[in-house]
C-alpha cells in the first residue's frame, strides 16, 4: 500500500483469560471503506476501540493516520470520527446541544450544527429531546456526532444495526458522502449486504483473528462456484433448477441444449454470497 | 488544557443534574427545609433553673433569699401541684418538706425531705439536686459552711451566651447540603458511565484530567454555592467569613473525591444511594458531636468530615480564628486531595 491510513501489526487484546482480538494484521488505505465483518463476539468491537484509541493494545502495535495509537490516542482522536456500537447520546439534552457539546470538544470553530442535522435527515428536529427519538433518529444523530470535527478517519461500529430501512439508508448514504469527501472509513457489521455495497474490502473476523481480507468481488470469485442456474419448466409443469458449470469445456454445449430443448424461465449466474464465503471459510454463520 | 471545553462540561453537568427531576428539585426543596429548620429551632437558651417547693410550714419569706437570675423557686400550695409542675417541666425539681421539718430540724432530730425528679432525668442532675437540697437545709438550720469558692474559667467563658440549639445546628445543615450533593454528583456521573458518555466524551481532544477537572468543578460549585446561600441567609458569615469559606471549599473538594469514590462502586442510581447513604452516615458521625460535646472521643478523628465540621463548629459556636484552625485546615486540605486523586483513579478504572 502507498499510503495506509491505518496499519495493525499483529494486534492483540485479551479481557482476562479470553482473547478477544489475537494477532491481527492488516492494512487500510486512505479514502478506503473496510468492512469488517464477523459474528457477535468475533472481536470487531474491540479490534475498534483498539484502533480508535479506547483500549490500549495488549500486544502488537497500531498506527492510525501514522500516528501509534497505542502511544498517542489524542492525537488520533483530534482527527476521528468515532460511531459507537450502543447509543450514548444525552437524552435529557436536546439534539443541538448534543452537537454543540462536542463540537466544543473537539475544539471546532463556527460550527454549523443545523446544516449537519440537516445532512443526516434531521433537520427541523435540533431542539427535540434526544429522549423523544427513535431508535433510527438516534443511530442517525450518533452518526452526525462523529462527523462534527470532519473527520480523515470514521469508525463506525454497527451503524445500521436494528434499524429500519430508511434510516439505514440514510446512514449509508453519508458513510458513501464521507467516502467522496475522502475519508478513510472503518466498518464493522454483520450486515453481509450492506458490507458488500459499501465496502472497497471486506475483512473476516472470526474468533479474534482475520480469516480473509479482500473485495468482495475477489473473495466471491475465489469462493464462488461459477455456475449458470436455469430455471426451466419440467415434464410434470413444475419448475426445476439446471446448473452448467462455467469453467467446463462443454459448457457452451450445454447452454445450447438446454435453451434448444426445454422450456426456460431464467438463467442466472451463481454467485457466492459474502455469507456463504464466512460459512465456508470459518464453518460458522453471522448471526 | 482548554478552558473551553472544561466549562462546556460545566454547564452542562449542572444543566443536567437541573433536568433531574430527583435531584435538581430535591435540591432545592432540601435548602428550603434546612432553612426552615435552622430558624424553627430557638435561638436562646433557657439558662434559667426552677426548683418547686412544696413546704406548708415554711413562711413564704424563706425562698426570697434564695431566688436569683439564674435560680427562681417556685412555690406550690399542693403536693399534686408540685408534682404536676414537674411533670410539665414548669419546675426541675420539686422539693417536699414535711410538716413539722423546721421543728425537727431546730431541735435537732432526725427528719426527711422528698425530691420529685423527672423519669428521664439524667443520674448527674438527680445527684446535684440532692446536694442542692442539702445545702439549703443546711443554710435553713444555720450550718452554713465556712468556705468561699471562686470560678476561674479556661476559655471563652460563655457564661449567659451559651449557644442557641439552632447556632449548634448550623455547621451540621451546612455538612449536610455538602452529603446530599455528594449523592448528586455521583449518582451525575454514574449516569454516564452507565450510558457510555463518558466514553464518548473521552474520544474527543478531551482528556481524562479535563473531564475530572470539570466535574471536580461540578460537584465544588454545586456544594459551595448551595451552602454559601444557606449561611448567607442565616447570617453564618458573620464570623470570619473567609476562614469559613476556605473551610468550606476544602469540604467541597472532599466531597467531590468521595461522590467519584461512590461513583465508581455503583452500578447506577440506586447503587449510588446506598452507598451514598452509607457514605452520609460514616460522614454525619462527627456532627453529633456537635450536638452532643463528649459523646464521642478521640477515635472520631479518623472520619474526614471531623476536621471541617470541628472548624465550622468552632469558628460559628465559639470565635475560633485562622491560627488555631491552621492545623485541621491543613489536614483538610492534606484529605481533600488524597480522596479527589483516589476518586479520579477509580472512576478512570470504570470507564
Amino acid at each position: 500500500m502507498t499510503n495506509p491510513a491505518i496499519v495493525a501489526q499483529e494486534l492483540t487484546y485479551s479481557y482476562g483469560d479470553l482473547v478477544a482480538v489475537d494477532h491481527i494484521s492488516f492494512e487500510v488505505e486512505a479514502g478506503e471503506i473496510l468492512g469488517l465483518l464477523g459474528p457477535n463476539g468475533a472481536g470487531k468491537s474491540t479490534t475498534v476501540k483498539m484502533l480508535s484509541g479506547q483500549l490500549k493494545p495488549k500486544g502488537g502495535k497500531a498506527t492510525v493516520l501514522g500516528v501509534d495509537i497505542g502511544r498517542f490516542p489524542k492525537k488520533v482522536q483530534a482527527q476521528a470520527g468515532i460511531c459507537f456500537e450502543i447509543t450514548n447520546l444525552y437524552e435529557e439534552m436536546n439534539a443541538l446541544e448534543n452537537l454543540k457539546l462536542f463540537a466544543r470538544l473537539f475544539d471546532v470553530k463556527n460550527f454549523n450544527a443545523e446544516a449537519l442535522l440537516e445532512r443526516v435527515g434531521l433537520g427541523g428536529r435540533g431542539k427535540d429531546l434526544v429522549s423523544t427519538f427513535s431508535k433510527g433518529m438516534k443511530q442517525r444523530l450518533m452518526v452526525a456526532r462523529a462527523l462534527i470535527n470532519k473527520p480523515k478517519i470514521l469508525f463506525l461500529d454497527e451503524p445500521t444495526n436494528g434499524l429500519d430501512p430508511v434510516s439505514a439508508e440514510s446512514i449509508r448514504n453519508v458513510i458513501l458522502e464521507e467516502r467522496n469527501r475522502g475519508a478513510t472509513i472503518f466498518l464493522t457489521t454483520h450486515d453481509m449486504m450492506e458490507a458488500d455495497k459499501l465496502s472497497h474490502r471486506v475483512a473476516f473476523i472470526n474468533q479474534g483473528r482475520i480469516a480473509a481480507l479482500d473485495t468482495p468481488y475477489a473473495l466471491k470469485q475465489e469462493y464462488g462456484k461459477r455456475a449458470l442456474v436455469a430455471q426451466v419448466v419440467g415434464k410434470d409443469g413444475r419448475l426445476e433448477e439446471r446448473e452448467i458449470a462455467l469453467d467446463n469445456s462443454d459448457t457452451a454445449g450445454k447452454v445450447s441444449d438446454i435453451f434448444a430443448n426445454e422450456k426456460v424461465v431464467t438463467v442466472h449466474s451463481e454467485e457466492a454470497t459474502l455469507e456463504d464465503i464466512f460459512i465456508r471459510i470459518t464453518g460458522r454463520g453471522l448471526a | 488544557m482548554n478552558i473551553r471545553m472544561i466549562f462546556a462540561l460545566v454547564r452542562k453537568d449542572i444543566s443536567l443534574y437541573f433536568k433531574n427531576k430527583f435531584f435538581g428539585l430535591g435540591t432545592i426543596l432540601a435548602l428550603a427545609a434546612y432553612l426552615g429548620i435552622f430558624f424553627l429551632m430557638p435561638k436562646t437558651v433557657n439558662e434559667k433553673i426552677s426548683l418547686g417547693f412544696y413546704a406548708p410550714s415554711f413562711p413564704d419569706t424563706v425562698w426570697d433569699q434564695y431566688n436569683s437570675e439564674e435560680v427562681t423557686l417556685l412555690h406550690y400550695s399542693s403536693l399534686e401541684a408540685l408534682k404536676q409542675a414537674v411533670t410539665d417541666d414548669k419546675a426541675s425539681v420539686g422539693f417536699v418538706f414535711p410538716d413539722d421539718f423546721l421543728q425537727k430540724m431546730y431541735s435537732g432530730e432526725q427528719t426527711n425531705a422528698q425530691i420529685y425528679i423527672k423519669s428521664d432525668l439524667p443520674d448527674e442532675y438527680r445527684q446535684a439536686y440532692t446536694l442542692v437540697l442539702e445545702e439549703i437545709t443546711q443554710q435553713l438550720a444555720g450550718h452554713s459552711l465556712n468556705i468561699t469558692t471562686n470560678e476561674v474559667v479556661i476559655g471563652t467563658d460563655m457564661a449567659g451566651m451559651q449557644i442557641p440549639p439552632r447556632n449548634r445546628m448550623l455547621p451540621n445543615l451546612a455538612i449536610l447540603i455538602l452529603m446530599v450533593e455528594t449523592m448528586g454528583l455521583a449518582a451525575l456521573i454514574s449516569s454516564e458511565v452507565e450510558s457510555g458518555t463518558l466514553r464518548a466524551l473521552l474520544v474527543t481532544r478531551l482528556r481524562p484530567a479535563g473531564l475530572f477537572i470539570s466535574k471536580g468543578i461540578t460537584g465544588v460549585v454545586m456544594a459551595f454555592t448551595q451552602v454559601l446561600l444557606l449561611l448567607v441567609i442565616t447570617g453564618g458569615l458573620q464570623q470570619k467569613p473567609g476562614l469559613i469559606m476556605t473551610a468550606l471549599l476544602l469540604g467541597s473538594i472532599l466531597i467531590t473525591g468521595i461522590s467519584f469514590l461512590v461513583a465508581s462502586l455503583a452500578r447506577d442510581v440506586m447503587s449510588v444511594i446506598a452507598w451514598g447513604m452509607i457514605a452520609m452516615i460514616v460522614l454525619a458521625i462527627p456532627s453529633f458531636n456537635v450536638m452532643l460535646p463528649g459523646l464521642t472521643t478521640d477515635w472520631i478523628k479518623i472520619i474526614p468530615s471531623y476536621y471541617l465540621i470541628d472548624v465550622l463548629n468552632k469558628v460559628f459556636n465559639y470565635g475560633m480564628g485562622w491560627q488555631t484552625a491552621t492545623t485541621n485546615l491543613l489536614v483538610l486540605l492534606g484529605l481533600s486531595i488524597l480522596f479527589f486523586i483516589g476518586g479520579m483513579v477509580a472512576i478512570r478504572r470504570k470507564i
